[in-house]
């Protein structure tokens, strides 16, 4: 395109040039062929120029397909993308609250047979030095019955409350495959976007803001980019900077 | 010992609860942001406070900053427990007067460790 800018450039100047000499010598004639001459090349160049808008026109008609599915993605997945996410929230709660529940009952359980059992070892120590009386012997037997039975009860609880704890991860899966879509989503809304950028001319805006790095202000929550240099990855490193800040 | 536990999200408010039993801290109290805990501190009789930074409503830097504001709240030990680990958000939480600063996630070991450390200091001055 540029060697035939600067070929009709130098079309153009010569006709100019012939033009004025033409005048100069006094040539109306010619002159005014000169002057035709000139006429032609602009309407020549009026030709092109109207070829490139048809060109366009039919562009921009092909790409109307790439709105129609952009209308799609508005419409419909990304709302149906909404409501994955917060299905997601939920399955994690639920399965967060779930786990909780069985170590909350698990709790007591364990501790009560820490408890008993370490009173039983005393006295069954006592036992063992010969400190026992007979009546004390008679009482720490029974007690010795009752505790065994309770850890067996005890134990089937706790083997309960773990299943439930194992079963509560099943989130995971359904999590992952809800998650794994909506990037499917997300990396399409992104092949669609790029595309538009490049219809309306902005591929270099672009391709500069891709280098460019970002620095979000204020709260963003969990940063999941290992390379950010204003980011702390650990608590090793933000016990570092608050001691060297005097703490 | 009375401690309030300000999280947005109910199950980090439970792990949190559950671990300071664990410790041995069995009287807590919870609130979802800034905007509920801080009428709590005013009228309860809280000895520590356990944020998040992170909350819609008031977020644990402004309820830092609100309590340090109070006459009656200022001397009260704040453990911020958050995801936000920017540089200059921890300068800003140290410069607000924040006690210790853990972030998530996080494990039982560290959240005693800086509660120890907290209470060490509180008893040395």
């Amino acid at each position: 395109m540029e060697a035939h800018d600067k070929l009709m450039a130098e079309v153009t100047i010569e006709q100019a040039r012939n033009l004025l000499r033409c005048l100069e010598s006094g040539d109306l004639g010619s002159a005014r062929e000169a002057i035709d001459g000139l006429t032609q090349l602009r309407e020549a160049n009026l030709f092109l120029e109207v070829g490139k808008l048809t060109r366009q026109l039919h562009e921009a008609l092909a790409n109307f397909q790439l709105d129609s599915k952009i209308a799609g993605l508005a419409a419909q997945e990304i709302p149906d993308a909404k409501d994955r996410l917060n299905y997601v929230i939920e399955t994690t709660e639920n399965a967060a609250n779930k786990t909780m529940d069985s170590v909350e009952a698990c709790i007591p359980l364990s501790e009560g047979i820490e408890a008993q059992a370490e009173a039983l070892s005393k006295d069954w120590k006592r036992l063992y030095r010969r400190e026992l009386k007979p009546g004390e012997f008679r009482e720490l037997a029974s007690r010795v019955e009752t505790f065994l039975k309770q850890v067996s009860g005890d134990s089937k609880q706790l083997n309960k409350q773990l299943h439930d704890v194992l079963v509560a991860q099943d989130y995971q899966d359904l999590t992952g495959q809800v998650i794994r879509r909506v990037i499917t989503l997300v990396q399409d809304v992104e092949d669609n976007l790029v595309a538009l950028i490049k219809m309306f001319g902005g591929s270099e805006e672009y391709q500069k803001a891709q280098t460019q790095k970002t620095k979000t202000k204020g709260v963003e929550g969990p940063v999941i980019d290992k390379n950010r240099e204003d980011v702390l990855t650990n608590q090793d490193d933000v016990d570092d900077l608050l001691s060297s800040l005097g703490f | 010992m009375k401690i309030l536990i300000v999280d947005d999200f109910s199950t980090m408010r439970r792990i949190v609860k559950n671990l300071l039993r664990d410790l041995g801290f069995t009287n807590t109290a919870e609130a979802d942001d800034g905007q509920t805990a801080l009428p709590m501190l005013q009228s309860g009789d809280f000895d520590f406070l356990v944020t998040d930074w992170n909350m819609p409503g008031m977020q644990g830097i402004d309820l830092l900053k609100a309590v340090r504001a109070d006459p009656n709240l200022k001397d009260l030990p704040v453990l911020m427990v958050t995801a936000e680990a920017k540089r200059e958000q921890i300068v800003e939480a140290a410069q607000a007067g924040v006690n210790g600063y853990i972030v998530k996630p996080f494990t039982a070991g560290t959240l005693k460790e800086k509660i120890d450390k907290i209470f060490e200091r509180i008893e040395g001055n």
